[in-house]
């Protein structure tokens, strides 16, 4: 009988972590206490600061890895995409455009390169892990033999202070582009759960047979899907030219796993479907909390890897798992 | 249906549709004709290219190329969304632990080395295999988490750079009893890969890897055959770190990364289903030498570093939206990425 009580509440538990990302906040808090406990200056302001920017960052540029993992997909040119518009911003900056004209020009090329990407994807039938490294492949050595690879250039100081920690919001002490991530989640979280758009995505990744039955475009949901995550991937370039100041040809790179570990380790499901962009948001406040504790205990970079690693075994253990094929027959 | 309409000039109705069967069948012809295609463009650039005394070191270079994409294919094949993408730090590990580890403590004798390291790497594929096949983690998660494990003890073990005295793995990026040593490391991988072709497991790991539910009903045990693919991708994961070795003669910690996209580039051109359950070793080597070629091509051309990437991306897009063209009427669903 205890046997079967423990059973219920285990089923239980994992009924309600399906729906709500339990398990993420509880390791939220408590990293953030790890680190109130072990850290002296953890908990200041401007630490807070620095950890909000930098998982505004990761967050940004994980809004289109979420939303291609859910029709089941994925995206490896976003670290490329990314790329691209960090040379492109301060290039373009250093040659006096004006702020308006680069984001558009940015933007506008990265709707093409990830619409291309759905395109190719879906109506081929390849996948989208094999199309979006070729094209991530072509966008980046397009940009760097373009732009010769120059490092030079500048942004507007006004867009500096925008990524600044120490930047303030009508008074408020909330760095600017923070509100800029709060922004992008509440409308990413209304269209993914109010509106038609954000029920076809689901649907699509849910059965796309079925879908498709249902009147539902999915060749256009693959398209659009995939073109809002070259946007994003763009936008946290343009956010990251700001951050350095100058163009760095390697300064997407981290974000190719940083992404995927940020949806996975959120709880949203390689497997299609299941989960949604909040997730994401607590991830990547994980992984950013994660590191700076780990920094501030000076564990090395390899080290921090490696638990890393761990992490992402051990929060994936708890859901996502596939189903065993018995239960498939 | 689409396929249908697609008319090749100057052939019947029979021999086109013999030409297209046999494209089909036989994914790795378009790397094939590619790669013959680029000798011919690498010679006529630079006659050196082929010359004899070139080739040994020239194919030492492209081995850990091949032997990557190699070793990235048995998890492919086994279907159900697999891949490894611990194969390149893998191969760092195997690279780091002989130089530091072996070389520099007197264990470097091959028949003590190769041994030891081939069995890390089947080790470190089993743990993939198990976290796959019995633990029911996606592939892209598992082997994701194995990777950055990998990646972080490869770091710890060596920070820096270290340059090793001369030593035997040189030779397989060289010659080695006046043949070239690469036929020591891919020629004797794809060897064995014939001979595999006859086993009972091949069939096992090509039915679990078109239809898993299917091969489990009929009594393939998928979990096992699974883990033995990951453990296989680990052995082959451990040589190609072997000849990395040979061709950069240091333990460095920088190399790795640049295998990992790498190699799932070359599996797809040369035609192996990322889905599971369709091509071989044939394909994934041809698509290694296609991507070097590539490369060795245009910097031969003095053509600026950065449209090598250009270059490589869009053969990639033709490669696969081509050989996806071709295979529509094999039309299967969609696995996960």
């Amino acid at each position: 009988m205890t046997s079967v009580s423990a059973n219920r509440a285990v089923l239980a538990a994992q009924d309600l972590q399906r729906r709500f990302p339990l398990l993420q906040l509880v390791a939220l808090v408590a990293l953030f206490v790890w680190g109130i406990v072990g850290l002296p200056a953890f908990a200041t302001r401007p630490s807070i600061d620095s950890m909000l920017v930098l998982a505004s960052f990761l967050g940004i540029a994980a809004v289109g890895q979420t939303i291609v993992i859910l029709i089941g997909g994925i995206d490896l040119s976003i670290p490329n995409v990314i790329t691209a518009g960090n040379l492109l911003t301060t290039l373009l900056g250093g040659k006096h455009w004006s702020f308006g004209e680069i984001v558009a020009a940015i933007l506008g090329g990265a709707v093409v390169v990830g619409a291309a990407n759905g395109f190719l994807a879906h109506h081929f039938r390849v996948p989208a892990l094999i199309i979006t490294l070729g094209s991530g492949s072509v966008v980046v050595g397009a940009v760097l033999a373009g732009t010769h690879a120059s490092v030079y250039g500048s942004v507007p100081g006004w867009f500096t202070h925008f990524v600044s920690p120490a930047s303030t919001v009508a008074g408020l002490h909330i760095p600017q582009v923070v509100l800029l991530w709060i922004v992008i989640t509440l409308v990413v979280g209304v269209v993914m759960h109010l509106t038609g758009i954000g029920r076809r995505l689901y649907a699509t990744g849910a059965n796309e047979r079925a879908a498709e039955l249902s009147l539902v475009k999915t060749e256009l949901v693959w398209v659009g899907a995939f073109a809002a995550s070259a946007v994003f991937a763009a936008t946290a370039g343009i956010l990251l030219g700001a951050w350095s100041g100058t163009g760095e040809q390697a300064i997407g790179d981290p974000y190719l796993f940083l992404t995927i570990a940020a949806v996975i380790v959120g709880g949203t499901s390689l497997i299609g479907a299941r989960g949604d962009y909040w997730r994401t948001v607590l991830g990547s406040l994980i992984l950013i909390v994660l590191t700076t504790n780990l920094v501030g205990h000076s564990y090395s970079e390899a080290t921090q890897q490696i638990i890393l690693g761990l992490i992402i075994l051990a929060a994936v253990g708890t859901y996502g798992r596939d189903r065993a094929l018995r239960d498939r027959v | 249906m689409a396929s249908q309409s697609l008319t090749l000039p100057f052939v019947g109705a029979a021999w086109r549709d013999r030409i297209l069967d046999g494209l089909r069948d036989n994914t790795y012809v378009f790397a094939l004709v590619l790669t013959v295609a680029l000798i011919i463009a690498n010679t006529a650039v630079l006659p050196a290219f082929a010359s004899w005394s070139q080739v040994p070191s020239e194919l030492g270079t492209l081995a850990p190329f091949a032997l990557a994409a190699m070793a990235s294919t048995p998890a492919i094949l086994s279907g159900g969304g697999g891949i490894d993408l611990s194969i390149a730090p893998l191969m760092g590990l195997v690279n780091i632990i002989l130089v530091t580890g072996l070389l520099s403590h007197g264990l470097g004798n091959p028949a003590i080395a190769v041994p030891l390291l081939l069995l890390l790497g089947g080790v470190i594929g089993a743990v993939n295999g198990v976290l796959v096949g019995i633990l029911r983690y996606p592939p892209v998660i598992a082997t994701l988490a194995v990777y950055f494990v990998l990646g972080g003890i490869d770091l710890r073990l060596a920070p820096d750079p270290v340059s090793t005295n001369p030593n035997w793995t040189n030779q397989l990026a060289s010659t080695l009893w006046h043949v070239p040593g690469t036929i020591f490391t891919v020629g004797v991988v794809l060897l064995l890969w014939f001979f595999f072709r006859r086993t009972a497991y091949y069939g096992a790991l090509f039915a679990v890897g078109d239809d898993d539910v299917a091969a489990f009903a009929s009594g393939v045990n998928a979990s096992v055959v699974r883990i033995v693919a990951y453990t296989l991708g680990g052995v082959l994961a451990a040589v190609a770190g072997i000849a990395l070795t040979g061709t950069i003669q240091s333990a460095d910690v920088t190399v790795w990364p640049f295998y990992v996209l790498i190699a799932l580039a070359a599996v797809a051109l040369g035609g192996t289903a990322l889905t599971g359950g369709r091509g071989g070793f044939l394909g994934p080597a041809l698509g290694a030498t296609c991507v070097y070629l590539i490369q060795n091509l245009l910097s031969a051309l003095g053509i600026d570093v950065f449209y090598v990437q250009v270059a490589f991306g869009a053969v990639l897009l033709v490669a696969v939206v081509g050989g996806a063209f071709l295979g529509r009427t094999a039309q299967r669903p969609r696995g996960a990425g």
